[in-house]
């Protein structure tokens, strides 16, 4: 403090931190991973075996979305009064509409998860669970519609969450909620294909994970084109926000951007391609891939947040 | 007809010595490393000797379509009765999503209550005993005045029809209900 009005702290314009970018990283991922497995067991038709990417899903949605909302919680001022958002609710806001999505999508991943996983829960020592997955399984259907659909809403809710502040312009934009729900499809279908490969042991040349691969690169395409779409309407716009566009080239969430949303995350899976078919489906060099992609969504996910709230109007 | 309380900060008058920040900070028992109010002294600007200063106010604008309570989950920050924005701080569980949405970055985690807190127009102390705003009684100058804009002989409307004033942001259609009238360069006229 050496002004004569006193500590300026409070007025720095990043108010949510990496927890946040955490927590925002988990929902989409959670979400992409459902919207992968589930959309994959109805693309193949095949509804009498559960696929090695269906039971990754089943597993990652739950876990995500349960190890996010633990960051969400923690990082209130007040995590044991969380429940008064739980009972009281502004339906103008934004979060209190995810509060919503989440108090149904949660339990739903739950339940799904048990359903699909009720073969393998004796294994793991989770025998006790299973009456509850066969008191499920008539239900299914019902379930799986609804998951999925909700599995949408959250993808994109965390985009919204964070759009509605019209405070920042490099986050009040139309595109970000699309760009959160795509590049959350790819960071669950990265996942999806670690938790295959490692813990049901699919094989490298598994038709469902080859499925899953060629959709990554259309994926990513389209995530490139969003990041373009935003960064070339923050550029139009002029004013604050063309100012914004700074982040791309100054400070700490530049090096972020390009080593780690551009350079592991786009640059890494894109080289992979040219390495010989043999190498590329070697389980090491799926796993390296997966790994960057991963990365590459949880780096893409703090720039936004830091350099989006770096930059005000 | 229903009030519309705002605030005039007159720039002119203004000499950036902060006993308004100080008043509020008694009044409203805002505990130390935050701050409901304070006045920056911004500049200098201009080429010498012709330099000048600006005072620029920083406390909650009293947006009349304000963000803090369009996000607000639980609806612990609320418009009143009276349109004064205050929170319920029961009803808050500090998501800080307020914080982050006001584009005036005038809101604050109080540390002893952990909800947020912002200036509310003294609302439940001075102004519910018929008193003005700590800042607006405190202010040696005259430079803040304070009242009901809908009532067209109140001092604050005289001043809004007699005087040029601006408002902060309102290209974000906030309608901020804090008025600034700009400081006239070129000293004072005897």
């Amino acid at each position: 403090m050496n002004n004569t009005w006193g500590d300026m702290a409070q007025y720095d314009p990043v108010t949510w931190n990496w927890v946040i970018a955490v927590y925002l990283f988990m929902a989409g991922l959670s979400a992409g991973s459902v919207l992968i497995g589930i959309g994959m067991r109805w693309y193949s038709k095949d509804t009498l075996t559960e696929s090695p990417i269906l039971k990754a899903a089943a597993i990652i949605g739950p876990v995500a979305i349960s190890l996010g909302l633990a960051c969400l919680v923690f990082d209130l001022t007040k995590p044991f009064h969380f429940w008064v958002i739980l009972v009281n609710y502004n339906f103008q806001s934004v979060m209190a509409l995810g509060v919503l999505a989440l108090l149904v999508y949660t339990p739903l991943g739950i339940a799904y998860g048990l359903i699909v996983l009720r073969d393998e829960l004796p294994k793991w020592g989770l025998g006790f669970l299973s009456p509850v997955a066969q008191m499920l399984i008539g239900w299914r259907k019902a379930i799986e519609v609804l998951l999925f659909i909700l599995a949408i809403g959250v993808g994109a809710y965390t985009g919204f969450l964070i759009s509605a502040m019209n405070a920042y312009p490099m986050l009040n934009t139309a595109i970000l909620p699309a760009l959160f729900l795509v590049s959350g499809l790819s960071a669950g279908a990265a996942a999806n294909s670690v938790v295959a490969l490692l813990m049901f042991k699919v094989d490298n040349h598994d038709r469902e994970l080859s499925r899953m691969h060629a959709l990554e690169l259309p994926v990513m395409a389209t995530e490139i084109m969003f990041l373009f779409m935003l960064f070339c309407a923050l550029y139009f716009k002029g004013g604050a926000a063309a100012v914004a566009l700074a982040s791309l080239t100054t400070g700490m969430w530049a090096g972020v951007f390009w080593i780690g949303v551009v350079g592991i995350g786009f640059g890494v899976p894109l080289l992979s391609m040219l390495m010989p078919a043999a190498t590329r489906h070697t389980k090491g060099a799926m796993l390296m891939v997966a790994c960057s992609g991963l990365t590459g969504v949880l780096a893409l996910r703090h720039f936004i947040l830091y350099a989006g709230q770096s930059y005000i109007y | 007809m229903s009030k519309r309380y705002v605030m005039v900060h007159d720039e002119n008058k203004c000499i950036g010595c902060q006993a308004c920040n100080v008043a509020c900070r008694s009044e409203n028992g805002t505990p130390e490393g935050v701050t409901r109010l304070q006045v920056r002294v911004e500049g200098p600007f201009g080429q010498a000797p012709n330099l000048h200063f600006k005072y620029h106010r920083v406390s909650c604008q009293q947006c009349e379509d304000a963000p803090c309570v369009k996000v607000c989950p639980t609806g612990a920050a609320y418009v009143g009765e009276d349109g004064i924005v205050t929170i319920k701080e029961d009803k808050c569980v500090g998501c800080m999503y307020c914080v982050a949405a006001c584009p005036y970055k005038v809101r604050f985690v109080n540390p002893e209550t952990k909800a947020t807190d912002k200036c509310n127009f003294c609302k439940d102390t001075r102004l519910a005993r018929g008193e003005l705003p700590a800042c607006v009684t405190v202010c040696p100058t005259n430079a803040l005045t304070f009242g009901d804009a809908n009532e067209p002989d109140s001092e604050v409307a005289k001043l809004l029809n007699t005087k040029p004033s601006y408002q902060d942001k309102i290209h974000l259609g906030t309608k901020p209900r804090i008025y600034r009238i700009p400081t006239k360069r070129g000293g004072i006229e005897s």
